[in-house]
């Protein structure tokens, strides 16, 4: 029994690499995460408050998650409206992407919204004035698309004809309404933040959020379709479609140009260019997601060298796709940063869920490329060269170092001006809080305190030892200058139904030893009440 | 009668006998800080530069937060009050990034939390044809509960009969469109910490100029994709044929969808006229 034990560990371990060790450590975290997430609420598990009530898993989990599924849409419109049948064999693993990526998109949901067994709701409870009531729509049919456009992977599996058959025969239909709801819903990811204009810095917020969103929606998922081929490569070994890539990259220099011209034109539009050229958080994280997600990418990918050139078409992926991450992060939380007052930062508990969430998408999108033909099956693997195993990709592979050390420094400055602006907006933010204090007009006291509405005195009907009777006056117990009403009104008496605790028996106990005029009346915190019958008793 | 509250900071003395009212009415948590609101404080006075300033729900005319609510919970009723049904809610918390005035909060640290706003009492004592908690318990009458139009004129007759103490703003009467909660002030109502950059007109025109454009957004798309869809398909049948593939004669069985009921040769002969006379 102990041997066989052993054998069990000793064989487990052995399957245990180190990515496995990790996955599991992130699952175990996260379940952690999730369990304070679900019995504590929100605010235990994240740094979320009523300043700041959208964070990492808006910002991150939908708005990047959505986005970046966008490449499902673009090639599914690609291969089977604009007929272009040449890109068929990365639409598949493209649409599983897509597909996977909107799974865990609600799943994401499920732990921001706080009653998520409420999901359903907008199913039944309409308001088509609310652009969250759109999207809540558009991302649950486009999801019911992408389940069927993914399907016959499943049905070819098993082997099932006949909804093989129906499938196959709307396809076309269904394609196309795949690319409506996804026009609504990526652009109206945007327009979530279009009534937010006091809120949205400059630099952000235009009423032409929603078309903003769409077109950076459409080079998100173009960039992300050519890094999960490189990642592709690098895990089942698959053969790189270099001809195929090189046409996104191009499609993707079109729609980062024209991605950037817009922008600017809107800045100027609404004469905010200005906000561009002043050293701020946000300016820096602004030329950080336009010039090194946007405008650098855009250049790259417009070199046909850089197209051939495997790590080149790598890096420009890579940076697109990091563009497009800080730029959605922008909108959700550095572009929130300055109107909420305070500095927003995702809890662990909130990083380790997003993590966990994408590592899950990892590791589902293994399994179905396993189980399911995502690739077409002629294709054999294309062994894996020693240079590609022994230079990884990220660290220059074939693109010389001169092009890359400038690059990754490039990074490092931006790294550090934004690190350092950070503190000196938290800095003149104490400073202009301490400025205004001192400079703003003082109030002038009013010349005589003004009169307070007190309500009439109130004659209580003596008892029969009483030795006169108690009329409660409020004018003798408020200070007319800085009363306190709270002092009776927080526990002892109403402040709506005027003597609703004065109901039943006033006994001697309860008036001179109970809970009314002795509650203050007991020699410490008033006169007590014993000192002076006549005092009260006239 | 459209219902409205008008505060008049400058007669404030900050005995929060409002925020106890509310806290009374509401059946909300005593035992916590006042000095902003939240989830457990619906109506709080604010200390600012030697001024009370009470804060609650503005109730806009017409309301970001209803307007943004994907499921409706929070609704602007004909009566005045923005009210919130918390059987419907989701929690999203659109609503807080809705709001230009920061009014909705909701409960952190619970598992099953809702939004936390002033409903104007209107269940509890507007329907009862009672005022407010908070107004009926002023005693200086510094927050005053009465018809909009009325409370409006009032507020510009305090602003004329003492302009040396007013600054010349009735805030609420156009902000966000107008309010039903309005303010005089001795000070700038920037130094207040009140939203002076709001715009005038309402919110939810914002995100309703894009969204009364989506059933467009749908035909024109729909129509041009099929379109694409069409003319895309035919080029690549039409390929097939002039590539020996196919005869156009099966490619037509095959895709009757993409061409004409006729061919050429019948359409010649049934019309002549539309035709020249040689090939």
């Amino acid at each position: 029994m102990n041997t066989q034990l052993k054998t069990w560990i000793k064989g487990w371990l052995s399957h245990l690499t180190f990515w496995r060790t990790v996955a599991i450590t992130i699952f175990v975290l996260g379940l952690y995460a999730t369990v304070v997430r679900f019995a504590q609420g929100l605010g235990a598990a994240t740094n979320l408050s009523d300043e700041f009530p959208w964070g990492l898993w808006i910002g991150f989990d939908v708005l990047v998650g959505v986005g970046l599924a966008a490449g499902g849409f673009v090639l599914a419109a690609t291969v089977h409206v604009f007929h272009l049948e040449r890109y068929k064999p990365i639409a598949r693993p493209t649409i599983l992407t897509a597909f996977l990526g909107y799974m865990l998109v609600v799943v994401a949901l499920m732990f921001d919204l706080g009653l998520p067994y409420r999901i359903w709701h907008p199913l039944v409870m309409w308001n088509p004035h609310s652009v969250m009531f759109e999207v809540a729509w558009c991302v649950m049919l486009y999801t019911a698309v992408l389940a069927l456009e993914f399907s016959p992977l499943v049905f070819e599996r098993f082997g099932w004809v006949k909804p093989l058959r129906i499938v196959r025969a709307v396809f076309v239909p269904l394609v196309i309404v795949g690319v409506l709801l996804s026009t609504l819903h990526q652009s109206s990811l945007g327009t979530l933040y279009v009534i937010a204009s006091d809120k949205l810095h400059g630099l952000w917020y235009t009423p032409l959020l929603p078309v903003f969103f769409f077109i950076s929606a459409i080079a998100g998922g173009l960039a992300m379709t050519i890094f999960e081929s490189f990642m592709s490569r690098r895990a089942f070994g698959r053969r790189l479609e270099t001809e195929l890539l090189d046409g996104l990259a191009r499609a993707a220099v079109v729609v980062l140009a024209l991605y950037t011209l817009l922008k600017v034109e809107d800045l100027m539009g609404r004469g905010v260019l200005g906000l561009v050229f002043t050293v701020t958080p946000e300016s820096t994280m602004f030329w950080g997601e336009m010039a090194l997600g946007a405008i650098l990418p855009m250049i790259l990918f417009a070199i046909p060298q850089v197209r051939r050139n495997e790590t080149g078409m790598f890096l420009a992926a890579v940076l697109t796709v990091v563009g497009f991450i800080v730029n959605r992060l922008n909108v959700a939380i550095t572009g929130m940063a300055a109107s909420s007052g305070v500095l927003y930062i995702p809890s662990w508990m909130e990083f380790t869920v997003t993590i966990a969430i994408f590592t899950a998408g990892f590791v589902l999108f293994g399994l179905a490329v396993e189980h399911l033909a995502i690739y077409p099956v002629e294709e054999l693997p294309e062994p894996i060269t020693t240079r590609d195993r022994t230079v990884p990709l990220y660290l220059g592979g074939t693109l010389p170092k001169g092009v890359l050390i400038p690059l990754w420094a490039l990074f490092a400055v931006g790294a550090l001006l934004v690190a350092s602006s950070i503190r000196n907006a938290d800095a003149e933010a104490r400073i202009r809080q301490q400025s205004e204090v001192a400079t703003a007009p003082t109030a002038q006291p009013d010349e005589a305190a003004p009169e307070l509405k007190l309500p009439a005195p109130f004659a209580f009907a003596p008892a029969e030892e009483s030795p006169g009777v108690v009329t409660f006056d409020h004018r003798s117990h408020v200070d007319a200058g800085a009363p306190e009403c709270a002092a009776c009104h927080r526990n002892l008496f109403s402040l709506l139904e005027p003597g609703k605790p004065l109901e039943g028996d006033l006994s001697y106990e309860r008036v001179h030893e109970g809970d009314l005029c002795y509650s203050c009346h007991n020699g410490d915190e008033a006169s007590a009440v014993d000192d002076a019958c006549e005092s009260c008793h006239k | 009668m459209k219902p409205a509250i008008l505060t008049d900071v400058t007669k404030c003395v900050g005995c929060e006998a409002c925020v106890w009212a509310c806290k009374e009415i509401n059946e909300l948590p005593t035992i916590v800080p006042r000095t902003r609101l939240s989830a457990e404080t619906w109506t709080v006075v604010e200390k600012r530069h030697g001024l009370n300033v009470r804060r609650q729900c503005m109730h806009c005319l017409e309301p970001a937060c209803a307007s943004v609510c994907p499921v409706g919970a929070l609704r602007k009723t004909a009566e005045g009050p923005v009210v919130y049904d918390a059987s419907k809610c989701i929690g999203c918390r659109y609503c807080m990034i809705g709001c230009p005035f920061k009014i909705p909060k909701y409960d952190w640290n619970t598992p099953l939390p809702t939004v936390k706003k002033c409903i104007l009492c209107f269940e509890k004592r507007l329907a009862k044809g009672l005022q407010p908690a908070c107004t009926a318990a002023c005693p200086s009458g510094a927050t005053i509960f009465g018809d909009r139009d009325a409370l409006i004129a009032e507020a510009r007759e305090r602003i004329r009969a003492h302009p040396e103490r007013y600054i010349d703003h009735v805030y609420g009467l156009e902000e966000a469109g107008g309010t039903s909660v309005l303010y005089l002030s001795s000070m700038p109502f920037a130094a207040l910490g009140f939203n002076t950059e709001a715009q005038s007109s309402p919110y939810p025109a914002l995100t309703w100029a894009v969204l009364s454009k989506l059933p467009n957004v749908v035909s024109v798309g729909g129509v041009l994709l099929l379109g694409f869809w069409w003319l895309t398909k035919r080029k690549e049948v039409l390929e097939k044929v002039r590539n020996g593939e196919t005869t156009l004669e099966e490619a037509r069985r095959e895709n009757p969808h993409l061409f004409g009921e006729t061919t050429l040769e019948e359409a010649r002969r049934e019309n002549p006229h539309l035709f020249g006379e040689t090939k």
